[in-house]
């Protein structure tokens, strides 16, 4: 954003981006606003140039109340996303990615929906926010931006069997729809998700302060000895993990990237050891459980297409 | 009770913000609401459980369109993709009008995800009241610009909040959703008497009526709609009506949420006041 020259501000969109680069500032570690103002003036200074006092707050005061509710308001969304990966982390290194972060990536965005979309590849970048927990957070945090995108991507409308098979029979590639979300982790993340889920349960129903303590301990996941295939969906407006084997997550991919059905199934048995009649059931079983999920689609239509 | 060009000639009763927590109730027990408000944001997605919801409603109750991230108030133009989603919703609720808050939020593409308060200006005037006949414009449906709570006051002013917003509504040609909290909430923080501003606005375009709670800190009151309302809320509400005539009532409720019955109980001790005002007014 434009750093305002001259206070107070000219023009209104001068106003505007002055008050937001105030908001924006990080606040201390006692939570509130930083007293120096970016080029070391006094931030009461700089503030009361823009701002009136009262008879009970001061500008600096009252453009704190400001500044405070921008760093609760999008860290409450981001702790909400991102349940998992502050279970791992821990409040105080939750609170520093944040920061760190959306100093980075403030929200271009109208909706707090879209805030986190790149939490995981922030975390993958800055690997010394998450120490020492660094795998396991880039697998939680890939698998919470997933969960988001399967909870309300769209859906369109499911290819039947019929509908399958002429695909199939023509060589075309198939669609598969937006909220199924592949991921490829080194962590049991869908165990992790599921004891999460139950710890906040217990939290909830249980308000004495040991259950607390005992249950806000950080948490963790052994590393798995071979990566884990993973897909997150959702059924009936529920979100769902469903474990593939590797060969079926090639050729999920291989779909998604727009490849011919024939291709995408030499693709996931290149380096199989299966044989060729072992390989078309296993194919027949994947596609007709995937069929029945509904993963299947036409491809999307354009972007001013209405929702589904 | 009368409609009127700002509520698309639309007359709506008492009614309560559709929150998450009462989705069970509502879908399972069909209660007796007027209507419903809906955070607009919390629909505008291409999908999933929040649409399938809000289908269900729709099939039983009235909904009206209330924003919190259109930011009139924007130097910046509208965002084009985000009136097409909000165009897109309405057609789906058949909202007769749709309002949103008399602030700014975002400058140059960076969002601040809060209701920001306006320096009054001139200048803030013409570019907020182009913006909300962009809206309308595009919308094809009548607007209504919510007042605010705020905790800051700007050196730039050149009126008061209340002649603010009403340059800022004849020029767009467009309604008002009236916050008596919010105009309760700013009358402590900034030491004016309420009285004031509802005698200063032009009561014909009043849409809607919002009432809420709000809690009290040492210096200040800060808007958390997560209180009952409080009696000096009432009084506004009571004195605004009598102004205004019978208008589509709402009590926000987000934060603390008690049950459903509760927070309609609430709601409908409006109904408390509204003879006395209307006889008054009479």
């Amino acid at each position: 954003m434009n750093e305002v020259a001259t206070y107070p501000p000219d023009s209104l969109k001068d106003f505007q981006r002055l008050m937001l680069n105030a908001v924006r500032r990080p606040l201390t570690a006692d939570e509130s606003m930083q007293p120096k103002w970016n080029d070391g003036r006094p931030t009461q200074e700089v503030a009361s140039a823009f701002i009136r006092p009262n008879d009970r707050m001061t500008a600096f005061d009252r453009l704190e109340v400001y500044n405070q509710q921008y760093w609760w308001r999008l860290t409450a969304s981001l702790q909400e996303d991102f349940r998992g990966l502050h279970a791992v982390i821990g409040d105080e290194a939750f609170d520093r990615l944040v920061v760190a972060y959306l100093e980075e990536h403030p929200s271009r965005s109208w909706t707090l929906r879209n805030l986190g979309s790149q939490l995981p590849s922030f975390v993958e970048a800055h690997p010394e926010f998450v120490r020492p927990h660094f795998n396991l957070a880039i697998d939680v945090a890939r698998m919470e931006w997933a969960r988001v995108v399967a909870f309300d991507d769209p859906a369109w409308p499911e290819l039947d069997a019929s509908q399958l098979a002429t695909r199939a029979a023509e060589n075309k590639p198939l669609a598969l729809q937006p909220y199924v979300q592949l991921l490829t982790v080194q962590h049991p993340v869908d165990k992790l998700m599921l004891r999460l889920k139950k710890r906040d349960q217990l939290m909830a129903s249980n308000t004495a302060s040991s259950a607390h303590r005992k249950h806000s301990r950080p948490m963790t996941a052994a590393r798995l000895v071979r990566p884990l295939h993973l897909v997150v969906h959702r059924i009936n407006f529920m979100l769902y993990y469903k474990r593939l084997a590797p060969e079926a997550m090639l050729l999920l991919r291989a779909l998604q990237e727009g490849k011919s059905i024939e291709a995408a199934c030499s693709l996931a048995f290149e380096k199989s050891k299966a044989r060729p009649k072992q390989q078309a059931a296993k194919i027949q079983e994947w596609f007709s459980s995937w069929m029945q999920l509904g993963w299947f689609c036409e491809c999307p239509p354009s972007d001013d297409a209405t929702s589904a | 009770m009368s409609g009127s060009r700002f509520t698309n000639h639309q007359e709506l009763g008492i009614g309560i913000g559709l929150r998450v927590p009462h989705y069970q109730h509502i879908l399972e027990k069909k209660p007796v609401v007027d209507w419903f408000e809906i955070i607009s944001e919390n629909y505008m997605v291409d999908a999933g459980r929040p649409l399938h919801v809000l289908d269900q409603i729709l099939e039983q109750y009235r909904v009206v369109q209330h924003g919190v991230s259109m930011y009139f108030g924007n130097a910046d133009r509208p965002n084009r993709e985000h009136l097409k989603k909000l165009k897109s919703l309405t057609k789906r609720t058949k909202t007769p009008w749709l309002s949103d808050h008399l602030c700014w939020g975002s400058v140059d593409g960076t969002y601040s995800h809060d209701l920001l308060p306006m320096p009054y200006t001139w200048e803030a005037v013409e570019s907020t009241a182009r913006n909300i006949k962009e809206v309308q414009d595009f919308l094809e449906l009548p607007v209504a610009v919510e007042n605010l709570s705020s905790y800051a006051e700007f050196t730039s002013s050149e009126m008061n909040e209340w002649q603010f917003l009403s340059e800022v509504v004849e020029r767009a040609d467009c309604g008002i959703l009236l916050d008596v909290n919010n105009i309760y909430v700013s009358s402590q923080n900034h030491s004016f008497d309420p009285m004031d501003y509802l005698r200063g606005v032009p009561h014909h375009r009043v849409a809607q009526i919002h009432i809420a709670g709000h809690t009290r800190h040492a210096t200040h009151i800060l808007d958390t709609h997560d209180h009952p309302v409080c009696d000096p809320v009432w009084k506004l509400y009571a004195e605004a009506i009598q102004r205004c005539g019978m208008t589509a009532t709402l009590l926000e409720w987000d934060d603390r949420i008690p049950s459903f019955e509760d927070v309609h109980r609430e709601a409908l001790k409006a109904e408390r006041f509204i003879p006395q005002a209307l006889e008054k007014a009479a």
